[in-house]
């Protein structure tokens, strides 16, 4: 595993980086939108109510942008993983129950309003998701900012 | 040795963290966000002009009513360059009615009316505007629902639908994002403007900006 760039090295660096970059551009589009807009979204899974919703969209995209951040640049990069894989099962909980439940929900709310992928989708496309961050957390300790702190 | 290292991986985060969420509240200001589509019955002007305009208004602002006028002029003379996107800001600690205007403009935008509505909210803004909460809606909401042929009870049922409340509070969550503290504020290809004298001022611009666009 610790070899010199080897192929599993290669593929833990690319699926940190490719998870990250999810986690920022999700979280960032939504910190730059209105938190009500994504409350709204969160509601439409109607297992909160709307109170809960609001504070859950203030602080879920700052969430996701830090904790992508830090994933992409490799500090603390296996209990980050683990950290985004947790929060990818607990999406997929909340999306499974809508799709069992048949809810009305025409966008997920996963990446703002700007993307409206259908619940399916989006359960399929965590599941690749959780695939990234498994091979991060097993793959992705190299060139990473872990690797560099341990050598200064 | 371990403990230097989390040390050093520690500083690092709080870092990229505090450097995100600076760069983050910096685009808020600068509107960098995405913009939330308004419906197509409020927005006039062609898809894709170089000029886009996003404003803010409250019905019973009457600023609002005189940069609508000078709008409206806009569209006619830039005629195919601009685009105008109407958002709904209702300053409802000053103008107690704002919002049900708001919902009735949209209600008469479901029905094909919504420029002729919001031009007669302008027109007697006078009249609806101050009335008293004590006593009850302004008759004038059904009077110009009249006017325009609008059946009025589907309006009433619209007005009352949480979707119709839904669409007004992201367009006001979205000008409080933006800093919008102020009717009528407008975003002319991302610039801020506030009042029609800035808009004004930033229309002397509009026939470079149409020019350079009109270059191959």
């Amino acid at each position: 595993m610790t070899g010199k760039g080897g192929l599993k090295d290669l593929i833990g660096l690319l699926s940190r980086l490719a998870l990250g970059g999810v986690f920022i551009y999700s979280g960032g589009i939504k910190a730059l939108s209105p938190a009500e807009e994504f409350a709204y979204a969160i509601e439409s899974y109607k297992v909160v109510n709307a109170q809960l919703s609001l504070y859950a969209a203030y602080a879920v995209p700052w969430i996701e942008l830090w904790a992508g951040l830090l994933l992409a640049a490799g500090v603390f990069t296996r209990l980050n993983a683990l950290f985004i894989g947790g929060m990818l099962v607990f999406f997929e909980l909340l999306l499974g129950q809508a799709w069992l439940r048949k809810l009305p929900i025409t966008s997920c709310g996963c990446f703002g309003s700007s993307g409206g992928n259908s619940i399916e989708a989006e359960f399929l496309q965590n599941l690749v998701l959780l695939a990234l961050a498994w091979a991060a957390w097993r793959y992705g300790s190299r060139w990473s900012a872990d690797e560099y702190a341990a050598t200064l | 040795m371990t403990d230097r290292k989390n040390a050093r991986l520690l500083a690092l985060a709080a870092l990229l963290i505090f450097a995100s969420t600076v760069a983050v509240l910096l685009a808020r200001q600068f509107s960098l966000g995405p913009v939330r589509p308004a419906p197509d019955f409020r927005v006039f002007g062609p898809a894709g002009a170089p000029v886009q305009i996003y404003e803010y208004t409250d019905f019973a602002c009457p600023a609002c009513r005189h940069a609508a006028g000078k709008l409206e002029e806009l569209l006619k003379v830039f005629d195919g360059g601009i685009q105008v996107h109407f958002k709904h800001y209702p300053l409802l600690n000053i103008h107690p009615w704002s919002l049900h205007a708001a919902a009735y403009a949209d209600c008469a935008g479901a029905q094909g009316k919504f420029k002729e509505y919001a031009g007669l909210l302008f027109e007697g803004q006078a009249k609806w505007g101050p009335a008293r909460v004590e006593a009850g809606e302004p008759k004038e909401f059904g009077e110009y629902a009249a006017k325009l042929g609008l059946d009025w009870q589907a309006m009433l049922a619209c007005a009352n639908d949480p979707e119709t409340l839904k669409t007004l509070r992201l367009d006001i969550a979205e000008a409080d994002l933006k800093g919008v503290n102020a009717t009528p504020t407008f975003f002319i290809n991302g610039k801020r403007a506030v009042g029609s004298g800035q808009l004004i001022d930033q229309a002397r611009k509009f026939e470079n900006i149409l020019r350079k666009a009109a270059k191959p």
